[in-house]
């Protein structure tokens, strides 16, 4: 298929590539350029002989084609097809060159002549013609435009049109409202239904009553009820309609209780560890007059709750964790030495520039938090409220990362969909303020989100056959979140969805038929964005499949632990307030309580300081002694982890890695030809479907009657598709593969990684990112080691062929 | 309570002397036990209720140090302290009654320095026997063979036999057809320690060769050599490369301090060749980079500024240099150009490079057998100094000779294998075995400076060899990741952003690192 002649390697300083093909720009094609819209979408602006910019200043490698502007999308059509090694998963809702106007982070537009740049804002004047536009994107991308052959009033409209449109003034312009709306009034027949109440997957979206229930009976929640007083949002405008409280609460108590707390936001279940002891969040309570007793009322209520009437501890996340904005700021740290600055420039001080945008500390800080928690729940045997102002953010991540470390079922794919929509949908993150779809202010973003998925990377990377998901899988999702069709990164809380639902269905004058609901798809319906076969890239290999059910019939069985140990004598040695966490029954002093971390100077939180001076002769080397909750994580390292148990993530600082296929994917420096994880798991998953194969082989020849094949007998053959059964077989076997790399055909060597695998795939960065600064660099090698445009659907065609 | 119990000692291996004392760990705190001193490790076991044993050989201990005096104050402050040349360092507390230590020092530094002693080696003790000869890997005229050699450009030359053109050399060479003994000769003279160019491998298809030696010996007067320049056109014109590339390992400004001291490098009057500078550095730089990194992650890991800490031992950087420049290397030769290499003396850089770009280019190598031909042939035939750069069984410590360019080696095969998981039929446990044994002197494989020396104490009759060990139980040194891909030219990325320290090697003494990562 490929001819293999090996790439060059990244050292040496490319020269520019000779100036532009003469015959190209003279001649750009003049054939006719449509964009593919989907339903609803519209085309605002456009224009033509555009060039787009893959390798340096000017290359013959640019496209030449349309630039459009839509009420979705910034769309670049083309007839070039680049001739160049690429693989790039494609997007249903999307075409090659395309971006969303919800990934559009900033438009810069370059007047070359002149030097003039101007950074576009909504409904700004534009002074200068444009000779490029560089979209600067929220997934890390940078693409570039040039106008130099282009009509320059069509080329300033386009930006003008782009800067305007990825700034919708209220969340009904964004895409997806648009796309039902048509859906569900030109009843289109695109196999993409809108009038669907879940989406077709297998995921609970915690919206009814039931769901909850399934999670209470499911972790052996016994003293613990849904409670529906929320409903119609009459208590609380961003707790969901149906919560979990404990059983011993009363709906009457706690419409009472709303009031004193911040957002109304009463406290909430998340989940139950196998002992019984609970994880719990809520917001700040307000009026202080009332604080005392009702930290005492719910307390005792949770208490209540604990089979063993084990104790609540607290923690207080704003005082422990960095702020939102803190978390922000990092990111665009981040950003900047990974994709914007210099490849070379920045290769000496690489290591320190990581250091210094904070954001691997902030892994570890929520990681080592996330620890904290769960040695409380699973150590100490007591239950624990996340206490957060408005307990919509921080809360999120921890709550998150503790029940992936304690439970293995939200390592499940399904699982981890349902604590996504449980624990940040449900619970009312933000996601449209923290996404800043609305570009309506700065201060209310941050990447939360993309921090929890990178925590979750960490767990991965330490522990890689515990998840049913790849890291693949992890990159997509967060892409998704720049996609804005589906509900689950639209809205500020359920309230704010259904409002917005309402008022839509209001403005467009569309009156829902009985039973009839008209909603937008949540991400985990992944048959929008992706084709069967690319949802295989989701699909782990090594996975280390179910155990036993969690609960089984009501009875709680616990997880696989190595052994289980008591620490309660540990903590309570130590001062609350020295380790981060109040004990709030025993009414800790708030002189104490304040004590914690405040803020953050580019430090993490110190460990225990009374221990310190308590063992110090015994801990002579040590300059930071352990807390009881490392003691417990160092005493569960010195036992073999089981993927299905409990796990802890190694917090050491060197143990922590930047997660680098969503970091550094689109620089084309960074890429690994033929290399990387990826290729360990091209090497496993032709063996897990080799393995596929062979038993449904066997399924075959052992089954019953009725579904063996007919004219089977003699020895097994393995069939040119990689062993589906030969034609006439009944379908009982042929289930697809999970794998997305199949084994070439059973008794054979597999094959070697093929050559478009890289440590990007499946993303590429051709056309991806051409930062404005990139001169002779290995943009051009990769571009010359060139050879095949791929995409799935080409890879599809030629396996099949 | 019998420590022996605990303990398989090894066919040869023998019980010295035992004692009670306390081991200060730097993660528990003081623990009482026992120690167990054999001719060829060290043992202690813990008699508290942190179960602890420590298995030490005693070819890692690089000093042995008695701290505190007789005056001293605490209980745990009189003792031992060993500094360990695997990162670690462990000290021994003892009551402070009589001499209570002296015993246990001088028997400590008897066996741990053997040498220093006039002691034999434990490798010479061992009495191990398995069943394949690990010597037999690796026969040079075989190796020769597979790469098609000799063939109508390149011939195999025994005038080293005796050692007497080179004494750190191996006795088999391959140079040039149309090179003459005499010629050989003649160049010797004007190479560092007679270190001639000759060949460490050859393409197949183009012919393109690698060639390896030391420097010209131009000195500060500048002075040519015509044999030596006419040898290195002999050499280009085996498949005709337009260029011959010659690499110096060095940084240009250590190149002209050589000149000082009768050394140097290339100039214009080699025609058709050009000089290029890699920037690595040398031994001592590259020792006190590990010191500066074994300071991070040794007793416990640097926490508040990690990555700016590992930045400032340079380690990664050095790693990447080295990658880097053999990168160039196979890059060259895989374009179909020849190239020779050399750094001062040729036994450091210059086989780190070799042997990098010969993985990269050769998939032989990066096979279990291939890669241990890679190390008998690279490192041990064409003489690297191990025994200086280790200093087995030798008490002087601060001996400035010591460097860890073969764990560097090491470590630039490990982060390929990072980068390229499916590409070597060995794992990362296979090359933690090989450190692990570059200081234990369980087996002979890396004693001595040279073959010459190993010859002349017979290695291979009275030792074991490292690989005769590892093929006993192969199956646990490979990787299941391994696709073969013959032909397949290796490319890995030498960037800060795929570098990483190799933790489970560097900070594998961190009891906070779960033990079955471990593989030792």
């Amino acid at each position: 298929m490929f001819t293999v002649r090996p790439l060059k390697p990244t050292f040496k300083s490319y020269l520019p590539p000779l100036q532009t093909d003469v015959k190209k720009s003279l001649h750009p094609p003049v054939k006719k350029l449509e964009a593919t819209l989907l339903p609803g979408e519209i085309v605002v602006n456009e224009v033509n002989f555009v060039r787009k910019c893959i390798g340096a200043e000017k290359s013959p490698d640019d496209l030449w084609g349309k630039l459009i502007c839509t009420n979705f999308k910034v769309s670049f059509v083309t007839h070039e097809a680049l001739a160049q090694p690429r693989f790039q998963v494609s997007n249903r809702l999307l075409g090659e060159h395309d971006i969303p106007l919800a990934c559009v982070d900033q438009v810069v537009t370059v007047n070359d002549a002149k030097g003039k740049k101007k950074v576009l804002g909504s409904n700004q004047k534009l002074k200068f013609n444009p000779s490029e536009v560089i979209l600067y994107c929220k997934d890390f991308r940078i693409v570039r435009f040039s106008f130099d052959e282009a009509g320059p009033e069509g080329a300033k409209k386009v930006c003008l049109a782009i800067a305007h449109y990825s700034r919708p003034a209220d969340p009904q312009l964004l895409f997806g409202f648009e796309l039902i709306g048509t859906r569900y009034l030109g009843s289109t027949e695109d196999g993409l239904n809108a009038a669907r109440p879940t989406g077709g997957s297998q995921t609970p979206l915690f919206a009814c009553s039931s769901d909850w229930d399934r999670e209470i009976k499911r972790t052996g929640a016994a003293e613990w009820r849904v409670c529906s007083v929320n409903q119609g949002y009459g208590v609380s405008p961003s707790l969901p309609e149906f919560f979990v409280v404990p059983a011993s609460l009363a709906d009457q108590d706690l419409r009472q209780y709303a009031e004193a707390f911040s957002g109304q936001r009463l406290p909430v279940w998340c989940w139950n560890h196998p002992n019984g002891s609970a994880l719990t969040r809520m917001a700040d309570i307000t009026d202080p007059l009332q604080q005392k007793r009702l930290d005492q009322r719910i307390c005792n209520a949770i208490i209540k709750s604990h089979p063993q009437r084990g104790d609540v501890h607290k923690a207080d996340l704003d005082k422990n964790l960095p702020s939102i904005q803190e978390v922000h700021n990092s990111l665009v740290r981040l950003r900047h030495i990974c994709v914007m600055d210099p490849f070379e420039e920045t290769e000496e001080k690489w290591l320190s520039s990581v250091e210094n945008s904070q954001w691997l500390d902030y892994v570890r800080t929520f990681l080592k938090h996330s620890c904290d928690v769960v040695y409380i729940l699973e150590g100490l045997n007591a239950s624990v409220i996340l206490q957060e102002e408005e307990g919509r953010d921080l809360s999120c991540v921890v709550s998150s990362l503790v029940q992936i470390m304690v439970d293995p079922h939200f390592r499940s794919l399904s699982g981890f969909q349902g604590l996504v929509q449980k624990e940040w949908v449900m619970a009312g993150h933000r996601f449209l303020d923290r996404c800043n779809h609305l570009k309506k202010s700065d201060k209310e973003e941050s990447p939360l989100f993309l921090l929890f998925l990178d925590c979750v990377w960490q767990l991965m990377n330490q522990y890689p056959s515990a998840f049913e998901f790849t890291e693949t899988y992890l990159a997509l999702l967060s892409d998704s979140m720049w996609v804005p069709v589906f509900s689950t990164f639209l809205f500020n809380g359920p309230k704010h969805h259904a409002d917005t639902m309402h008022d839509f269905l209001e403005d467009k004058k569309i009156t829902l038929g009985e039973g009839e609901e008209l909603c937008l798809p949540p991400v985990w319906d992944w048959s929008q964005q992706l084709s069967v076969r690319d949802q295989a890239l989701f699909n782990n290999p090594i996975y280390v499949g179910k155990a036993a059910p969690y609960a089984h019939n009501g009875a709680v069985k616990s997880f696989r632990r190595t052994k289980h140990k008591t620490w309660s004598s540990t903590l309570r040695g130590a001062p609350p307030s020295q380790t981060g966490w109040s004990s709030t029954l025993r009414g800790t002093p708030p002189a104490l309580a304040r004590n914690g971390l405040q803020g953050s100077q580019g430090t993490l939180p110190r460990r225990n300081s009374l221990a310190a001076q308590l063992k110090s002769d015994l801990f002579p080397a040590r300059d930071v002694p352990e807390g009881p909750s490392e003691r417990f994580a160092r005493d569960w390292f010195s036992g073999p982890a089981d993927p299905q148990g409990l796990l802890l993530p190694q917090l050491l600082p060197s143990h922590l890695a930047l997660w680098r296929l969503y970091f550094l994917r689109w620089v084309p420096e960074a890429v690994i030809p033929r290399g990387g994880p990826v290729t360990a798991v091209h090497a496993v998953s032709q063996l897990a479907h080799e393995i596929e194969t062979l038993q449904s082989q066997l399924r075959r020849y052992k089954g019953p009657a009725s579904s063996s094949s007919p004219g089977g007998g003699g020895t097994p053959r393995a069939s040119p598709d990689g062993g589906r059964p030969p034609p006439g077989t009944p379908p009982p076997a042929a289930e697809p593969s999970r794998m997305f790399f199949k084994a070439g055909s059973l008794y054979e060597p597999s094959p070697p990684p093929p050559e478009f695998l890289s440590s990007s795939f499946p993303f590429s960065p051709v056309g991806n990112l051409c930062r404005p600064n990139l001169r002779g660099t290995p943009i051009s090698k990769l571009l010359n080691g060139a050879k095949t445009w791929l995409s799935t659907e080409t890879l599809a065609a030629g396996e099949t062929a | 309570m019998d420590l022996l119990a605990d303990v398989a000692l090894l066919p040869g291996e023998e019980r010295v002397t035992d004692k009670e004392l306390i081991y200060i760990c730097p993660f528990s705190g003081a623990l009482k036990g026992k120690v167990f001193i054999t001719n060829y490790r060290l043992f202690f076991k813990s008699t508290e209720a942190v179960a602890l044993t420590l298995d030490v050989p005693l070819g890692v201990i690089s000093r042995v140090e008695k701290m505190g005096g007789a005056s001293s104050r605490g209980e745990n402050s009189y003792g031992l302290d060993i500094t360990c040349k695997d990162m670690r360092s462990l000290r021994f507390a003892l009551k402070q009654e009589g001499h209570s230590r002296r015993d246990i020092f001088e028997i400590l530094s008897k066996y741990a320095f053997p040498l220093s002693h006039s002691q034999p080696l434990f490798s010479y003790l061992s009495q191990e026997k398995y069943e394949e000869n690990g010597w037999s890997i690796y026969k040079p005229l075989e190796e020769f063979r597979r790469q098609g050699l000799p063939n109508e450009r390149w011939r195999i030359t025994f005038i080293n036999k005796n050692y007497e053109l080179c004494d750190t050399y191996p006795t088999i060479l391959a140079v040039p057809y149309r090179a003459s003994e005499e010629d050989l000769r003649r160049v010797a003279a004007f190479r560092s320690r007679g270190r001639i160019p000759v060949l460490s491998w050859i393409q197949r298809d183009n012919q393109a060769a690698i060639a390896r030696c030391s420097q010209p010996l131009v000195g500060m007067s500048g002075k040519r050599n015509k044999d030596d320049e006419r040898y290195l056109e002999l050499l280009r014109e085996t498949n005709g490369t337009p260029k011959l590339t010659i690499f110096d390992a060095r940084p240009s400004v250590n190149a002209v301090a050589n000149k000082a001291t009768g050394g140097g490098y290339e100039g214009d009057e080699y025609q058709n060749a050009e000089l290029i500078f890699l920037d690595i550095h040398n031994i001592h730089v590259m020792r006190e980079s590990l010191k500066k990194l074994r300071d991070i992650v040794y007793p416990t890991v640097e926490e508040s500024h990690w990555l700016s800490s590992l930045e400032s031992t340079h380690w990664l950087e050095h790693i990447k240099l080295v990658l880097a420049g053999a990168i160039r290397v196979a890059d060259k030769v895989s374009g179909g150009k020849s190239v020779v290499l050399h750094c001062s003396d040729g036994w450091d850089r210059t086989a780190q490079l070799s042997s990098l770009a010969m993985l990269m280019l050769d998939s032989h190598y990066r096979t279990l057998r291939g890669f241990e031909v890679l190390i008998e042939k690279e490192w041990l035939s064409f003489g690297h100094k191990f025994a200086s750069r280790i200093g087995h069984g030798d008490k002087n410590h601060a001996d400035q000779d010591r460097s860890p360019i073969f764990v560097q080696f090491i470590d630039c095969v490990w982060q390929m294998t990072k980068q390229f998981p499916t590409a070597f039929e060995f794992n990362e446990r296979l090359l933690a075995t090989v450190l692990e044994h570059l200081y234990s002197c369980r087996f002979g494989t890396f004693l001595f400076n040279c073959e010459s020396m190993r010859e002349l104490n017979e290695v291979r009759s009275k030792t074991v060899s490292l690989w005769s060990y590892v093929h006993s139980s192969s199956t646990r040194y490979l990787n299941p990741f391994y696709t073969p891909e013959s032909g397949r030219v290796l490319y890995p990325v030498a960037s800060m952003r795929h570098l990483e320290l190799w933790v489970s090697y560097y900070i594998r003494w961190n009891p906070r690192i779960r033990q079955q990562d471990l593989w030792l």
